[in-house]
């Protein structure tokens, strides 16, 4: 329970640092990102090891198809069991809805590149095929070119909960480099929480379970790496 | 306002103690180097290497450059430090894209005291901030790197880089002035040609001693990521510039153009593990250079087996001590800085918590490892909160290769000696900076009664930290940068 705390208390830092990475003078710096996506990963994989049975996932869609891409577990609705074995990531077979794309495999998710803009995911209660090889890969050509929603690739249209953070301030800088859609994710998931500190108000989604819903929201955000 | 780390269980170890055993082997002993081997590589002069390193010197309060202020600009932050081939000029480089460079004052019996003196020569602004237009990105003017060039005749040449421009400067001094132009006056203002009823030829007067730095070439435009490391090779003619994921070889005389050496980058970015941190040219092998990577490895690559150096000659790495584990095991073992030894036999490299001595034949592990501030293992949570784990220490090795330097927080740096494997740590600070002072050895409690004059773990100021440092490359003179201050210390036989 403690080292689960612990490594809760890591990944909402490392998204915080990721967060405000993006507004430092001389853009993304490459290795720093990289570091704190290791450090972001390593206390996943304590965070999920150590948490107790959990109740399988119910219907999961969750903002869940995020924009990621690749996005860390969500590790409220899911089981762990299914989460550890790196055969079955992404495939949630029992889920019929692959909660936030499972990182693929343990050497190859340290460092994402930019995945969707925040606009790719279903509608509420809709789940995604299982991400099979192909749809990833698909996925990565087309998205990881830096303004991929602004060509059209990707589905703009956004979820009821993300139009309410939308309004937040646009960053200050158009700060890209090699995530840029780390920044658009960043913004939208977080300009409400940053701004106001924890988040209040509407759940972000009724399918996942209330107590997670910070986590599940901080976790997803492991975008592009 | 710096978070402390939390009280957490002693560490033991710390300054003082000896360089632990690589890995997990048993039968594994740290091997002095031959003693008698560096010294006829050295070949050092004066007061220089011969005896040990850290302990059998007495280092002593000699300079300190910088405004006292507590509010410290953050232009006025050095960002490098780096001797000259001969030592007599100190360069170093800031935030604010400013280069000063101090010059060794000449022996002089009537002012017998600054014999040895840095004194300021020449300051001139390397680099602007710039904006990137097409990735709306702002480009730091913080210079990364000095590296000087071997000088060639009456000028000095250094190559100082930002995240993404190499510049080449020349300094010079001019000390004579033309007199007796026809078409000018004395102060310059053009004369009626009506006027002029007599030729004369101009004469070369002395004037006072002007230092001017002008850039006389601008490496740009070839670095997509930030640049790390620059190292001029020992051809005198090219040089190396790494950023995280490529190494590009330039030449001297060529802008336009550069060979990329080094290609990390991956063809899928969701694959990307490691980065560059760091690289340099071996010291006589013109063909020979390492970089070493985000995951605490070294490749050494031969620019004559391939012209895209991705396979490497050699690959450096010692395996991980699985007891060590943490969340923050990865990110430690980062390789902060790479340096090839004098003699080109070795190579040192610092990660976060320590610094090894390679044999460059031998890959598998490094043949000594000194703990630079091992009681900081325990708190590497708390740094990592306050961003500290991400600092990025350099290291040095004197000009024997007998000793070597690196620095910690609170201001203090710490001196190996390899032959006596003695260490000690010195504190940088305005306390202990009368002249000629001796400086007084350091110790971090790590636990248990903290004695007197030690301090403890959780006092260190770890907005104090000396990232910086320079030998000079045959004296015991060294230079240390705190903060905005450059400190400079001297041996007291010197």
């Amino acid at each position: 329970m403690e080292a689960q705390k612990e490594a809760q208390r890591i990944m909402t830092l490392s998204v915080w640092k990721m967060y405000n990475s993006r507004l430092q003078r001389g853009g993304l710096r490459l290795h720093r990102s990289l570091q704190l996506s290791l450090v972001m990963r390593s206390a996943r994989e304590v965070y999920l090891s150590a948490k107790p049975e959990e109740e399988e996932l119910g219907p999961q869609p969750c903002l869940g198809e995020d924009a990621a891409g690749r996005a860390a577990a969500c590790p409220g609705p899911q089981a762990p069991e299914e989460r550890a074995a790196p055969a079955d990531r992404g495939n949630a077979p029992g889920a019929g809805d692959p909660e936030p794309m499972e990182t693929q495999d343990g050497s190859g998710d340290s460092a994402r590149a930019p995945a969707a803009p925040a606009g790719r995911r279903p509608a509420r209660g809709v789940s995604l095929p299982p991400p099979g090889k192909a749809s990833r890969k698909r996925r990565s050509s087309s998205l990881d070119k830096p303004g991929a929603a602004e060509a059209g690739l990707v589905p703009t249209k956004k979820a009821r909960l993300e139009a309410e953070e939308e309004e937040g301030e646009r960053q200050p800088q158009g700060q890209d480099g090699p995530f840029p859609s780390l920044a658009k994710v960043l913004q939208t998931r977080f300009s409400g929480m940053l701004r106001g500190g924890p988040p209040k108000g509407p759940e972000p989604t009724p399918g996942c379970r209330p107590g997670d819903g910070v986590l599940s929201i901080l976790v997803r955000a492991v975008v592009a790496f | 306002e710096t978070p402390k780390p939390p009280a957490a269980a002693a560490v033991c170890g710390g300054g003082g103690s000896d360089p632990v055993p690589a890995g997990a082997s048993p039968w594994w002993a740290p091997q002095p180097p031959a003693p008698h081997t560096l010294r006829d590589m050295a070949g050092v002069a004066g007061g220089g290497g011969g005896g040990g390193g850290g302990n059998d010197f007495q280092w002593c309060f000699s300079q300190v450059k910088g405004a006292i202020d507590e509010d410290v600009a953050e232009a006025d932050i050095i960002s490098t430090v780096e001797f000259n081939y001969s030592g007599d000029l100190l360069a170093t480089g800031d935030k604010g894209g400013r280069v000063v460079i101090f010059q060794r004052e000449q022996e002089n019996k009537s002012r017998p005291h600054s014999r040895g003196e840095y004194n300021v020569y020449s300051t001139f602004q390397s680099h602007e901030p710039e904006f990137d237009y097409l990735k709306s990105l702002e480009i730091e003017e913080k210079i990364n790197k000095i590296r000087w060039l071997p000088q060639q005749n009456a000028a000095h040449f250094l190559l100082s880089t930002n995240d993404k421009t190499i510049k080449l400067w020349k300094i010079s001094e001019r000390d004579k002035r033309a007199e007796g132009y026809n078409l000018k006056d004395e102060d310059g203002r053009l004369r009626d040609p009506f006027r002029i009823t007599a030729l004369r030829v101009p004469i070369l007067k002395p004037m006072d001693l002007m230092v001017e730095a002008s850039p006389r070439r601008i490496f740009a435009n070839a670095h997509t990521y930030h640049i790390n490391s620059i190292s001029v090779n020992s051809d005198h003619e090219t040089y190396l510039s790494a950023d995280d994921l490529r190494i590009n070889l330039w030449h001297l005389e060529i802008t336009d153009r550069s060979f990329n050496i080094v290609d990390i980058k991956p063809a899928n970015m969701e694959e990307l593990t490691e980065v560059i941190t760091a690289a340099e040219f071996h010291p006589h092998h013109c063909n020979v250079f390492v970089y070493s990577s985000s995951k605490g490895t070294i490749r050494l690559c031969d620019m004559r087996s391939s012209a895209l150096c991705d396979r490497h000659s050699k690959f450096f790495e010692e395996p991980e001590d699985p007891s060590s584990r943490s969340f923050f095991s990865e990110i430690i073992s980062s390789i902060s800085d790479v340096k090839f030894s004098h003699s080109g036999r070795y190579m040192m490299t610092r990660d976060y918590l320590s610094v090894k001595v390679w044999d460059l034949n031998m890959e598998n592990r490094p043949v000594e490892t000194y703990q630079v501030h091992e009681y900081l293992r325990s708190k590497l949570c708390s740094l990592y909160e306050n961003d500290c784990i991400f600092d990025k220490f350099e290291c040095c090795w004197n000009g024997s290769d007998s000793a070597i330097m690196t620095g910690s927080y609170n201001n203090f740096f710490r001196l190996f000696d390899r032959n006596t494997r003695r260490d000690i740590t010195l504190e940088a600070s305005r306390e202990s900076s009368k002249p000629r002072a001796i400086l007084k050895p350091r110790k971090v409690c790590t636990g248990g009664k903290r004695k007197k004059d030690e301090i403890s773990v959780d006092s260190l100021d770890f907005n104090k930290k000396i990232l910086h440092t320079a030998w000079h490359p045959t004296d015991n003179i060294i230079a240390v940068a705190a903060t905005n201050n450059l400190y400079i210390f001297q041996d007291k036989i010197n």
